[in-house]
């Protein structure tokens, strides 16, 4: 027994140094994680006998929670230490040769915020949400795993969207807005990824979709500290760029006049928070009446929906394929 | 500093559907984890109090801003009103075992481990002030520590928002020896509501009904009789029988548990496997579902088999635990953690 209080003493004594650290702001020590993987493998080995689908889950599975983790390591890092931020670290996308399989899908808006007024009572709130259920169900049904932050019309802060993400370990996100402006005549795409702006339009954007968010300025500063040079802005840039392509391809079609506004970094709350590669689409104008009239128009929304999820499933096919590092 | 060493000790097991303390008198109580406040004047009338909790808040609900901190397993940050009412509960189950007066307390709370891992700062900040001094640790470690189960065992934490898992090695878990799925209580309770209104879709029941009929009569595997529960149908109360849905609802944890054990295993040393599948431990409230236990050693003999047992004190298993750490810190220990 003398083992066991032993053992116990370590414990508390862990539990003590772990809390104090916490109380001080310090960050988590991640992982070695060369360990599991070690050991992993040697169990597989040893569970030869096991049903293959059941092995077959169980290597994917933890694959893939491997790489969440992994790749979360940074942010959170980051997230937690207000006092001793370290050093910020580039990661090789190379790293993470795995497969996508979990989307959170971020209708953005919603409840108290309704987002840019669209004509006929409509706001940008019920658009996003309508697409973002069409969208759900295409993703769905080619086999991906949807997380959707939010299922009705309900108020939801952007910091508690993006810890959503962050708990059930998302792979991508992807954010659906509308846009508007006073000139009305103007119509475009845009998607955005994390990063940088020095665009006086895109700050003013970012502004808007960043109220009733839930966090503090000195929170969103901390945020973007651990950020810029993480992996997730490479990823997440190409992910933006497959999903434009999809969405200038479907909806510029039949609409010659809606102009491809292009990819562009910009510092969207959301984006910064969640700790997997995210886009925001920006995918027309609500101010223009002709994209207003068209958003009615459940067909269309459908369109939309589809280019996204084929803009999706481009980056996905792109980053499971052997050797594949994303180039979509 | 004169009366440090009489300082009250209280562990706490801050649950998402269910809080509890134990204290180092003796004193122990359960309270339902609802807080709720008065919507109005009118209201503040009614109910005559400023605040209420547990199972009243839940039956004046019409009238309260009803908050269940910790639901899905996360404080939700960026509002006040939940933050408060983490900090209110814990200041309620303290008040409970008369840790209010004069005495110090030290507090021990256990908390889900997601919850843990996204956002401890948070959670200490949010906590600030309920006690002395205060540790936070996840759920299913103060499980562990109170059993002693501290070396090559597995905890199966089945609360309401979210089911933890944790693999003790005889060290603090890390992150990786740690997993926690939304797959619980509460996520059983829609399926058998979605189940229900599939089959009587004129039924009119609440969620709340829902989860009585399951703490009820859940079950895995065979029946032991039919379930019927009585519903409003147009208006009349209606039998109806669900032994079907509920059977199908409370099966429908087993594989997402099953696979996060096993997932869980293959991180084990392997050496040890053997020891850790014959050393299961189910906590929490789902852990009183008749036949869960079984049904999760049937599917471990895929993989040479184990044992699973069920603790004998579900609802006090965390918050002894949490009691157990607290009284083993010692005084220079809590000197560290002002809260
Ligand atoms: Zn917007």
């Amino acid at each position: 027994m003398a083992g066991l209080e032993r053992l116990k003493r370590r414990l508390v004594s862990e539990v003590v140094r772990e809390n104090v650290e916490t109380l001080h702001g310090l960050p988590f020590r991640p992982l070695p994680p060369s360990r599991t993987r070690r050991v992993r493998l040697g169990l597989l080995r040893g569970l030869s006998l096991v049903a293959a689908p059941t092995l077959l889950f169980l290597a994917v599975s933890a694959l893939s929670t491997d790489r969440a983790e992994r790749a979360g390591i940074a942010p959170r890092a980051a997230l937690s230490g207000p006092t001793t931020l370290p050093a910020p670290r580039a990661i090789s996308p190379a790293a993470f040769p795995l497969a996508v399989r979990k989307i959170v899908v971020d209708p953005g808006h919603g409840g108290t915020d309704p987002g840019a007024p669209a004509s006929g009572g409509l706001w940008e709130k019920d658009i996003t949400l309508d697409v973002a259920q069409r969208l759900r169900m295409l993703l769905g049904e080619a086999g991906f795993d949807v997380v959707m932050t939010r299922e009705r019309d309900e108020t939801v802060s952007l910091r508690e969207r993006a810890q959503l993400a962050n708990f059930q370990r998302g792979d991508l996100f992807v954010s659906i807005h509308f846009n508007s402006l006073p000139t009305r005549s103007y119509r475009g795409i845009e998607t955005y990824h994390l990063g940088p702006t020095a665009d006086p339009q895109v700050e003013r954007l970012a502004g808007a979709e960043n109220r009733a968010s839930g966090y503090s300025l000195a929170d969103f500063r901390r945020l973007l500290e651990g950020v810029y040079v993480h992996v997730r802005q490479t990823e997440s840039k190409q992910l933006a760029e497959a999903v434009h392509q999809g969405l200038v391809e479907t909806l510029v079609k039949g609409n010659p006049a809606i102009r491809d506004s292009g990819v562009k970094p910009a510092p969207f709350l959301v984006l910064v928070a969640t700790e997997m590669p995210g886009i925001l689409a920006e995918v027309s104008y609500l101010s223009n009446d002709e994209d207003a009239r068209l958003l009615k128009d459940p067909a269309y929304r459908q369109e939309i929906a589809r280019a996204l999820f084929q803009g999706i499933r481009a980056y996905a096919d792109a980053r499971s394929r052997p050797g594949g590092q994303g180039s979509v | 500093m004169t009366k440090k060493n009489e300082a009250l000790r209280v562990g706490i097991d801050l649950g998402t559907s269910r809080s509890s303390i134990s204290a180092s008198s003796g004193a122990r109580h359960v309270v339902e984890s609802y807080v709720g406040w008065p919507v109005d004047t009118v209201a503040r009338k009614v109910v005559k109090k400023s605040i209420l909790f547990g199972r009243e808040a839940l039956d004046n609900r019409s009238m309260l801003e009803l908050h269940r901190p910790l639901e899905r397993g996360l404080i939700k940050e960026g509002s006040e009103k939940d933050e408060a009412a983490v900090r209110e509960l814990l200041r309620h189950l303290i008040s409970l075992v008369g840790g209010a007066d004069d005495s110090r307390v030290f507090a021990v709370v256990g908390v889900p481990a997601e919850a843990l891992r996204v956002s401890r700062q948070h959670l200490r900040n949010a906590v600030k002030g309920i006690a002395d001094a205060l540790m936070i640790v996840s759920e299913p470690f103060a499980v562990a520590y109170g059993m002693d189960a501290l070396l090559h065992t597995m905890i199966v934490d089945i609360g309401a928002g979210t089911t933890d898992f944790c693999v003790m090695n005889g060290r603090y878990p890390t992150e990786d020896e740690q997993r926690t799925l939304t797959h619980a209580g509460d996520w059983l309770d829609e399926q058998l509501a979605t189940m229900v209104r599939t089959r009587q879709p004129d039924a009119q029941f609440s969620i709340h009904m829902v989860r009585e009929w399951k703490e009820r009569w859940g079950f895995v595997g065979e029946p032991k009789g039919p379930v019927v529960v009585t519903v409003q149908v147009a208006g009349k109360p209606t039998p109806l029988d669900i032994t079907a849905e509920m059977r199908r609802a409370c099966e429908a944890l087993l594989p997402p548990i099953a696979e996060t054990m096993l997932d869980l295993l293959a991180r084990v040393e392997p050496e040890y496997q053997e020891r850790v599948r014959n050393n299961v431990i189910l906590a929490g409230g789902g852990s009183q579902i008749p036949g869960l236990g079984d049904a999760l050693e049937k599917m471990l003999l895929d993989v040479g088999g184990g044992k699973v047992r069920t603790v004998d004190d579900p609802v006090f298993a965390g918050s002894n635990g949490s009691l157990a750490l607290a009284l083993d810190a010692s005084d220079a220990d809590w000197e560290q953690l002002p809260s």
